[in-house]
Formats: structure tokens, C-alpha cells, sequence
């Protein structure tokens, strides 16, 4: 019974997983850009609608408007800071020579951003965690000896419907094509008349709203937020994604839930303190083993040869 | 001439990518110090002969002969030690390094053990390795911007010391892929006389090219690829005249202009 | 050496090492998202033995050094075939991989970390950091410096001029490791204290970045890297300390000055790949300033 309540929980803090690893998957799925920025873009959503539920902002509310206004207001900032990182990282950003080290100009770029997302928030939000407060974080359903709250149930609910419907945004609508033609071939898509300049901000701005998500399921889920959850939370979900493999939606969604599994059992038979090496030993082993992840796009990543 | 030994044999070579065949139970061989021409249509194969030989592809299927062993498996650099050299349709030198520094890659494959690898070029016992790059160099002109990256240099030259880096391995087979590509016709001359002066020094020479009249200046010996098959195989001069060959170019209709193209070269 | 410019001499030393042991597995063509594992397994290994043995100062040292060396070793080993973005995440999997293991060995003080009772002078530091860059400078200039090189711009045309492309890049990686070996034995003997919290992925990516910020085609773009990322936070926390009322007036609480530095590598960073991706110091940059120092070596003759 123990392991199947930590089975549960693991499931559920695999929700928030999947959104963010879906984050990057697109990115670097129809880019083939590894955008190290998500953890960070997610972490800024968080932390910015804590602050503005803290303060009673916007517009002076209070009470549930508050907060959910407040998470309004972190994914606007999430999308605005993704799009941000698209201008200054990805559009300007050409390759040379094409050597072994020029194809990672854009990753390092989001490097400097992830830093400077970082620092901004631990110097104007402090380390220590802001209390989140919502009405249904304690409401808690209990199923033959097994609880399961439900702002956890609804957070993989809402995290299961964001991977069905981005999966149906890239198989049906004119978007989603384009975006897939740019994935398969940038160049073609451009002879094609894509205007590849006007898609790639869909990309990143998609980012940006799964990135605002998953940062409201994370501040409802655990009533607080702090400027280092985007090294705690996103650098899992790094791991969930290149478990499932790169560019792979449904490689994002399995990555993510066997990360957060696999943390909450080990958390429950090894300690709290084997989490780390057990995530990142998994992924490694992965990475050996099958370089292209589970469900992973074999070219991506891959050069000109 | 047909005394001479063969250096290099593909026997029934096959290639396919993705389900398309490149190369269909390709053979033919090359002897030691002949001067051989492989042209074709575009998308006949001739790069990836060039790949399959060299070792930047697999063969699927079949033997390749270099010298008497079978190299067929053998990874790149074993076969680049056994005196294969090779030039690139796009030119690839190493963009950072310096001219000199390129052309000193290309003797990569006759550096031998630790003292050869782990000592500083400027040692003297390591000296002879730049004054052999950079008298090669100067012996064809190209010594003038030695210390200068290569990504800075004009097309023309960049080519030039893309065959300088190949010939510094001391090969027994010198692949040249479009030597000529993006010349002028003098340039192009200049070209010629230099491989001629090249093969003089006994390096046989397997050459695509789609100027004609370098393909007659310089090889004594053709080789017509289509889709992947072998058409025709024998000496330059009967070449125009073959007609597959010219079907293979210009369809039957067009036979007649396609002769006179081939004459008038270009 | 001591007081305040003795302490950022050493700082600078330790970062150059580490900038060198970063910068030989990139010049291969190889991104190491893991530096900060590589030291942390060398500061370990130097305070284990010297806290648990007692083991002398010297052996310690060696001891780290070949740690970091075999770890690096295996590691490229086991990530030959990986590539690119892939080998990217696999380093940075590594680095986690091993602090995640480091907490959870007692032996090693888990999360508390390990007291280091042996103190070393900033004088071997800056010993040990002239000698691994004359190292590194000299193994650039060898045959097999020059391959890593050619491997970085194209391994494929490497390996077809007859470079062992794989061999090199395993030899380049290991050798990093040993400098990184080297330079968490000399941290751990200098600041006394080893914990996993100072080399966390942060310190990677920082490390990664300046190296690369510094320019990664010569032997001086690290060296100027690691220098203007030591001497600027220094400058900037005088800076800051100077005008407190400007700190207050931007709102800012907490760490100041490592936040700070942060964020300027960070913003750095975004306009360098903007500007000038290949760094600070270029082959072409360097050959231009040679030109200009000393003319007459460089004449251009007639074509």
C-alpha cells in the first residue's frame, strides 16, 4: 500500500515534470536548441506570481482573485520572458563554420540568460520561500486508504490535457505543420514560403506558457515558491526529457513520470539525500546506453556529417 | 600500360541510403601510376565512391582492394595510413588552423608513436615537419599568407592547399574531388600542370571533374558512372564517342549535340 | 603570499587551472557541462586522505590530480559515442551523478563536508597554475595538440587524414580531469574545507562560460577568461561596497556580489554569442595584433 501511495505522489510530482520537459522539447525538437533558460523561465513565473499574490497584486484584489489573477500574471511573465530569450538567444544567432562546439552558440546563450534569470531573482526575491496561498490545497480525496489531494489530481489532469492538446496544435492546425516542416527540414521550409522568422516565437512562446503552467501547478500544489525551485524542479525535468528523448512529446510525458517516480521511491526506501544520484544516475545510464533517449528523434543533436 | 600493377580494385561495391541505391555492385580498378577520370551525371555516385573508399561511409556490400589488402572495413585513418588521400567537393579545411597548420594535418597519417604525437612541433627532431609543409607550399606558390587562417583565404587558393594537405600523407592513391570547381581557365591550367607534375612523382591519381578539358589535359584513363552503375571504362579519348555515355548525358534525342558538346569541351 | 591581493591571486590561479582543465576537452570539440564534478572529485579525494590518513600534503596532491584523471578517463569512455547536445547533457548528468553520490558518503562528511586541517601557502597555488598552463601551452604545440584542434573544426576530414579522432578526444577530455583533479587538491588544502555546495552546477555553467567567453581557438583565451571573471566581481564588490546607496536604491537584498557576478557573465554571455560567438581572443585577432607589434615578421610576399 506504501508503495502504491508513493507511486501516486510520484505520478503527481511527475505532472509538473512533464509540463517543463515539454518546454524543451519543442525547443529543441523543432529548433534542435537545447534552451537551458526553461528551468529559469519556469522558476521566474513562479516567483513573480508569488509576488504579486504576496502583495495583493494586481489591481489591489484580494482573496481567490488574487491568486489566481497572480498566476495569471506569472505566465504572462513566463511567456514574456521566453520571448525575450528567443530575441536576444536564438534570432540573431547564426552558425559560421559549422565545428563541433559552433552548433551549442545558442545553448551557451541560454546559459548567460539562465544566469541572469537566476541571479535577478535571488537578488530581488531573496533564497527563502514565499508562501503561496490557495483555497484547495488541502482538499484531499481519500480512495480505499490511499489520499490523493486534489489540487494534485488536477494538476495531472491539467498537465496530461496541455500534452494532448499541444500534440493536437502540431498535428492539425497550420501552425503545428509548419512547425513540424521546420523540424524536419529549416531550409525547405523556407524555400516553401513558412516565414520561419514569424513561427519561431510560436515556439518559444509556447515554452513559455507550458513553462507559466507548470510553475501554477507547482505554487498550488505546494503552497510556496523561491528563486531556486528552477534548479531543483527544472533541472528534473531536463532529465525527464532526454530519459524519454529529445524532441519526443509523448518521450516527455514517460520521461517525466518516471523522474518523479523515481524520486519518490527513492526518497521513501534510500533518504531524501540519494534523490540527486539516483535521477541523474538514471539519466546517465540512459545516455550510455541509448544515447537518443526512449523515444528519441535520432538526428537531433546530430551535425552536418 | 596494362603491365602495371593494380593499386586499387572495387569489386561489386554497394551503397544504398534509405532504401535508394547509390552505388549498384559497382567494380572497376585503378593501376599504380595511372591517371584515372570519374565523371558522370550529377547524382551518378561518384561522391560516394569517393566516401566508400575513403572510409566516410561503409561499403554495404563488396570488396575494395588498396594495395593488396582488403580495406573494405577498415576505419578512415587506417586506410589514410595505408596511403590513401583525399580532397572534398566542398572544400573542408579546418577553418581555425593556420595554412600551414592544415597543411600539416594532412601529414597526420605518417606521424609515428609517442615522440611523434607528444613533442613540441618546434623541437628539432619535430622541426622538419613545418619546413616540409612550408617548402611544399612555396613550391606551389601558396606561401603567402602562411600564418593566416584559412577561413579568411580566397576560394581559389583554399582548394589549392586542400590538394597540398592531401599530398602531404605521401600517398599511393590521390582522390581529387572537382579540383577544378569554382577555377578559371587559367587556373585550371596551372591545375593541370600541377597534377601532372604530381603523378610524375609516381602518385596515382583518381580524379571527378566536370571540366572536360582538364578530364583530357590530365587523365590517361575514364571511368563513366550512372545511377550508380558503371557505363563505360577505358581510355579518355574514346569517350565522346561511346553511346551510352552520351545517352547518359543528354538522353538518345540529343545524342548528336552532346557529341560535338563533349569535343568542344567545357 | 597573503592579505587581500594574495587572495585574489590564488583565486585567480585556481581559476585559470580550471580553466585550462575546461578549456582542452572544448578544443577537442567537446563541451564539458561537468568542471565543477572533476574538482569536487579531486578536493575530495585530497581531503579524505589527508583527514582520514593523513596523508601528506604532496602525495595528496598527486593523488587528486590522478583522481580527476581516472574519473575523467572513464567517464569519456563511457560517452564515446555521444554527441554534441547529447554529450552537453551527459556532463551536465555527470556533475549531478557525482555530487548526488559525494552527500550521501559519510566518509566524505555528506552534506556537512569535510574540515581540512593541512593548509597550503597561496604561493603553490600560483606554483601549480603556472606549471598546468605551461603544460597545456606545450601539449598545444605538439602534434597531437594540433589534431585536438583539427578535431574541434572537423572530425570527420580528422579522422580521414588519419587522426585517431576518438582517441584524441578521450586523451584531451583525461587530461582536463587532471587539472581539474589538481585544482580541487589545491582548494581543498587552501580553504580548508571541502563542501558539494561549492561545486554545484553553477559553477560548471560559470566555469564553461568564461572559458568560452575568453575564446577557445588559443592557449590565452581561457587565461583571459579566468582572468577578467577573477579580477571584475573583485572590482565590482569594491564597487558596490563604495556606493551602498545605490545597491539600496535598486531594491537589491541578499548575496550581493556573487549574484551580481553572475548576472553580468550572464548578460555577457547573451551579447558575446550575439557579437562575437568565438570569444574574446581569436587565432585571427591574435595574428592581426602580432602584425601590428612586429611587422616585419608577417611581410606578405608577392603572390
Amino acid at each position: 500500500m506504501l508503495i502504491v501511495q508513493q507511486l501516486i505522489n510520484g505520478v503527481m510530482l511527475g505532472a509538473i515534470y512533464v509540463t517543463v520537459a515539454l518546454a524543451f522539447n519543442l525547443t529543441v525538437g523543432i529548433l534542435n536548441f537545447l534552451n537551458f533558460t526553461i528551468p529559469s523561465v519556469f522558476m521566474l513565473a513562479a516567483v513573480i506570481a508569488g509576488a504579486a499574490e504576496e502583495r495583493g497584486l494586481p489591481f489591489g484584489l484580494s482573496g481567490p482573485l488574487s491568486w489566481s489573477a497572480a498566476l495569471g500574471v506569472g505566465l504572462a511573465a513566463g511567456l514574456l520572458a521566453s520571448l525575450l530569450v528567443e530575441r536576444l538567444t536564438f534570432r540573431y544567432l547564426k552558425t559560421r563554420y559549422g565545428d563541433a562546439t559552433e552548433h551549442a552558440i545558442p545553448l551557451v546563450s541560454s546559459l548567460g540568460f539562465l544566469l541572469v534569470f537566476q541571479n535577478l531573482a535571488r537578488l530581488f526575491f531573496g533564497t527563502q520561500p514565499h508562501s503561496f496561498t490557495s483555497p484547495i490545497a488541502d482538499a484531499n480525496l481519500r480512495v480505499s486508504g490511499l489520499i490523493v489531494s486534489a489540487p494534485q489530481l488536477l494538476s495531472l489532469a491539467i498537465a496530461l490535457s496541455i500534452v494532448v492538446a499541444v500534440t493536437w496544435i502540431l498535428r492539425v492546425t497550420r501552425i503545428g505543420r509548419a512547425l513540424r516542416a521546420i523540424a524536419e527540414n529549416p531550409d525547405a521550409t523556407l524555400l516553401m514560403g513558412v516565414d520561419v522568422k514569424r513561427i519561431v516565437p510560436v515556439v518559444f512562446a509556447l515554452a513559455g506558457v507550458l513553462c507559466g503552467v507548470a510553475a501554477a501547478i507547482f505554487a498550488v500544489n505546494y503552497g510556496q515558491v523561491y528563486s531556486g525551485m528552477g534548479d531543483e524542479i527544472g533541472n528534473k525535468a531536463v532529465a525527464g526529457m532526454v530519459l524519454g528523448g529529445l524532441g519526443s512529446i509523448w518521450g516527455a510525458v514517460v520521461g517525466g513520470l518516471i523522474v518523479g517516480v523515481a524520486e519518490t521511491l527513492s526518497i521513501q526506501f534510500l533518504g531524501g539525500d540519494s534523490v540527486q544520484a539516483v535521477v541523474w544516475g538514471l539519466l546517465l545510464l540512459a545516455l550510455v546506453l541509448r544515447p537518443e533517449g526512449i523515444f528519441g528523434h535520432h538526428a537531433i543533436g546530430k551535425g552536418k556529417l | 600500360m596494362s603491365q602495371r600493377d593494380v593499386i586499387l580494385t572495387l569489386q561489386k561495391v554497394s551503397k544504398s541510403f534509405s532504401g535508394l541505391t547509390v552505388l549498384d555492385h559497382l567494380s572497376f580498378e585503378v593501376r599504380a601510376g595511372e591517371r584515372v577520370a570519374l565523371i558522370g551525371p550529377n547524382g551518378a555516385g561518384k561522391t560516394t565512391v569517393f566516401n566508400v573508399i575513403s572510409g566516410a561511409y561503409l561499403a554495404d556490400e563488396g570488396a575494395i582492394v588498396l594495395d593488396g589488402q582488403d580495406i573494405v572495413s577498415k576505419p578512415p585513418r587506417a586506410r589514410a595510413r595505408m596511403g590513401l588521400a583525399r580532397s572534398f567537393q566542398n572544400i573542408r579545411l579546418m577553418p581555425h588552423l593556420s595554412v600551414v597548420e592544415n597543411v600539416m594535418i594532412g601529414q597526420h597519417s605518417r606521424a609515428r608513436g609517442l615522440a611523434d604525437l607528444l613533442t613540441p612541433l618546434w623541437l628539432t627532431r619535430n622541426r622538419h615537419w613545418r619546413q616540409e609543409a612550408e617548402e611544399r607550399l612555396r613550391s606551389f606558390g601558396l606561401d603567402t599568407y602562411p600564418h593566416v587562417v584559412t577561413s579568411n583565404l580566397p576560394y581559389g587558393v583554399r582548394k589549392k592547399i586542400e590538394v597540398v594537405r592531401a599530398l602531404m600523407s605521401h600517398p599511393k592513391v590521390l582522390l581529387l574531388d572537382e579540383p577544378a570547381a569554382g577555377l578559371d581557365p587559367r587556373e585550371t591550367h596551372d591545375l593541370q600542370e600541377f597534377l601532372l607534375g604530381v603523378a610524375a612523382q609516381g602518385v596515382t591519381l583518381l580524379v571527378i571533374e566536370h571540366d572536360m578539358s582538364l578530364v583530357r589535359g590530365l587523365c590517361e584513363h575514364t571511368i563513366v558512372l550512372n545511377f550508380g552503375r558503371k557505363i563505360f571504362d577505358g581510355p579518355t579519348s574514346a569517350v565522346h564517342e561511346d553511346p551510352q555515355v552520351l545517352e547518359a548525358y543528354l538522353g538518345p534525342q540529343d545524342a548528336e549535340p552532346a557529341r560535338r558538346l563533349a569535343v568542344g569541351g567545357g | 603570499m597573503s592579505g587581500y591581493f594574495g587572495g585574489v591571486i590564488v583565486i585567480l590561479s585556481l581559476n585559470v587551472i580550471l580553466a585550462y582543465a575546461i578549456f582542452l576537452p572544448v578544443a577537442s570539440g567537446q563541451l564539458n557541462l561537468g568542471g565543477a564534478a572533476f574538482q569536487a572529485v579531486g578536493a575530495y579525494t585530497a581531503g579524505f586522505l589527508s583527514t582520514s590518513y593523513d596523508l601528506a600534503v604532496g602525495p595528496s596532491l598527486a593523488l587528486s590530480v590522478l583522481a580527476g584523471g581516472l574519473v575523467a578517463l572513464f567517464f569519456s569512455f563511457i560517452i564515446l559515442r555521444t554527441r554534441s547536445v547529447y554529450l552537453v547533457l551527459a556532463t551536465f548528468a555527470f556533475s549531478e551523478f557525482v555530487s548526488g553520490v559525494i552527500v550521501n558518503i559519510d566518509a566524505l562528511g555528506g552534506s556537512v563536508g569535510l574540515s581540512v586541517s593541512t593548509h597550503i601557502s597561496g604561493t603553490v597555488v600560483l606554483v601549480a597554475a603556472v606549471i598546468a598552463a605551461a603544460i597545456v601551452l606545450l601539449f598545444m604545440q605538439t602534434r597531437l595538440g594540433l589534431a585536438t584542434r583539427a578535431i574541434h573544426d572537423d572530425d570527420l576530414v580528422s579522422e580521414l587524414m588519419g587522426i585517431g579522432v576518438r582517441w584524441t578526444r578521450v586523451i584531451a577530455f583525461t587530461l582536463g580531469g587532471l587539472l581539474a583533479g589538481l585544482a580541487g587538491g589545491l582548494y581543498a588544502f587552501y580553504f580548508n574545507f571541502v563542501d558539494i555546495q561549492s561545486f554545484d552546477a553553477a559553477s560548471s555553467i560559470y566555469l564553461l562560460l568564461f572559458v568560452l567567453l575568453g575564446g577557445t581557438q588559443t592557449f590565452w583565451g581561457p587565461l583571459v577568461g579566468a582572468a577578467f571573471f577573477t579580477i571584475v566581481p573583485e572590482l565590482l564588490r569594491s564597487a558596490i561596497s563604495a556606493a551602498p546607496a545605490l545597491a539600496h536604491a535598486l531594491g537589491v537584498t541578499g548575496e550581493l556580489d556573487s549574484s551580481w557576478r553572475f548576472i553580468i557573465l550572464g548578460a555577457l554571455t547573451v551579447a558575446m554569442m550575439i557579437v562575437r560567438p568565438e570569444g574574446a581572443i581569436t587565432r585571427i585577432g591574435l595574428s592581426r595584433l602580432q602584425a601590428a607589434l612586429f611587422p616585419s615578421r608577417l611581410r606578405k610576399r608577392p603572390a
